[in-house]
């Protein structure tokens, strides 16, 4: 017997059986598929396949719960295979004690606005994430802070160093939290407390995308 | 006036071959081809997020298999550089 609740619509509740049964045989597919395979980036190739399964398992619910939960269990899966093919490369490399190229890309990065005007596409973008907030904002402004990393480094110009970032990322997280509790415990500050995570929220992507940048400039700096 | 339920069977349909290609289609020693089987598989997901109405997520997961497409290229032109046949 299933169980369904009455704001989901009939025609949702009819696809649910052909809908999970597209994904277990999806799954079984993917699965029998990594289990005969000995090379890793093969098996690496067919997990994409079995977390696509997952989606289908995930949007059978049909219901705005469903989309909530798709969207992190998409960006997990691009976490976990960016963090997979990691692993491997270095694996690899220290293996056959070969390096390779960073970005394997025939790409250089002398663009005429890498020169011109990066210090004001730079403010335009922190000025906009910072106006508006919250993830996106984080997002926007992260970009400009890359953007910079990136422009200053294709002039051959050095890096200002911000040394403790974790520190900035620490304090973002300690506001986003306040302000979450605040919701609970005084409903009269909502504005407050709204204001609270979603600055939280901005310092701490932007810091982490921040992150990714000094990763690559230190990358490059090993070469 | 189609029926409804046809988007969601194309997109199981599509979901379904894009699996099968991606594990015994033709040419799948060749990692690349493999990787982009995928997308078929995927193209067929978002058939089916489509007839649910998950704008959002629909979006996202266009975006993000772009980006695992650009992942796996860069893994994989890595890994040849070294020569390695892992």
């Amino acid at each position: 017997m299933i169980v369904v609740p009455e704001f989901v619509p009939a025609i949702f509740a009819s696809w649910y059986v052909p809908a999970i049964y597209a994904g277990i045989i999806i799954a079984f597919i993917g699965l029998i598929g990594i289990a005969i395979q000995k090379r890793d980036i093969h098996i690496l190739i067919l997990t994409d396949i079995v977390g696509l399964a997952m989606l289908i398992f995930v949007a059978a619910v049909g219901t705005d719960l469903a989309e909530a939960l798709i969207l992190p269990g998409l960006v997990v899966e691009l976490a976990e295979i960016l963090a997979i093919s990691e692993i491997l490369i270095s694996r690899e490399m220290r293996k056959s004690n070969k390096q390779s190229s960073l970005l394997p890309l025939p790409m250089v990065l002398d663009m005429e606005i890498m020169t011109t005007a990066p210090n004001f596409l730079v403010l335009v973008l922190l000025a906009f994430g910072a106006f508006l907030t919250g993830f996106t904002g984080g997002a926007v402004a992260g970009g400009g802070i890359l953007l910079y990393i990136i422009s200053r480094k294709s002039r051959g110009l050095p890096i200002a160093e911000i040394e403790g970032i974790g520190g900035v990322s620490g304090i973002a997280w300690c506001l986003w939290i306040i302000g979450f509790v605040l919701f609970f415990i005084a409903p009269d500050l909502w504005l407050l407390s709204l204001f609270m995570a979603a600055c939280g929220l901005v310092l701490k992507v932007a810091s982490k995308i921040g992150l990714i940048g000094a990763m690559i400039r230190e990358e490059y700096n090993r070469e | 006036m189609f029926d409804l339920s046809i988007w969601l069977y194309a997109g199981i349909i599509l979901a379904i071959l894009g699996s099968i290609a991606t594990v015994i289609g033709p040419g799948v020693k060749d990692p690349i081809v493999r990787t982009f089987n995928t997308e078929v598989a995927s193209i067929g997901v978002s058939l089916i997020l489509l007839t649910y109405n998950h704008m959002l997520a629909l979006m996202t997961l266009v975006a993000t298999s772009v980006v695992i497409v650009l992942i796996l290229l860069r893994a994989i032109s890595r890994l040849e550089e070294m020569g390695s046949d892992a």
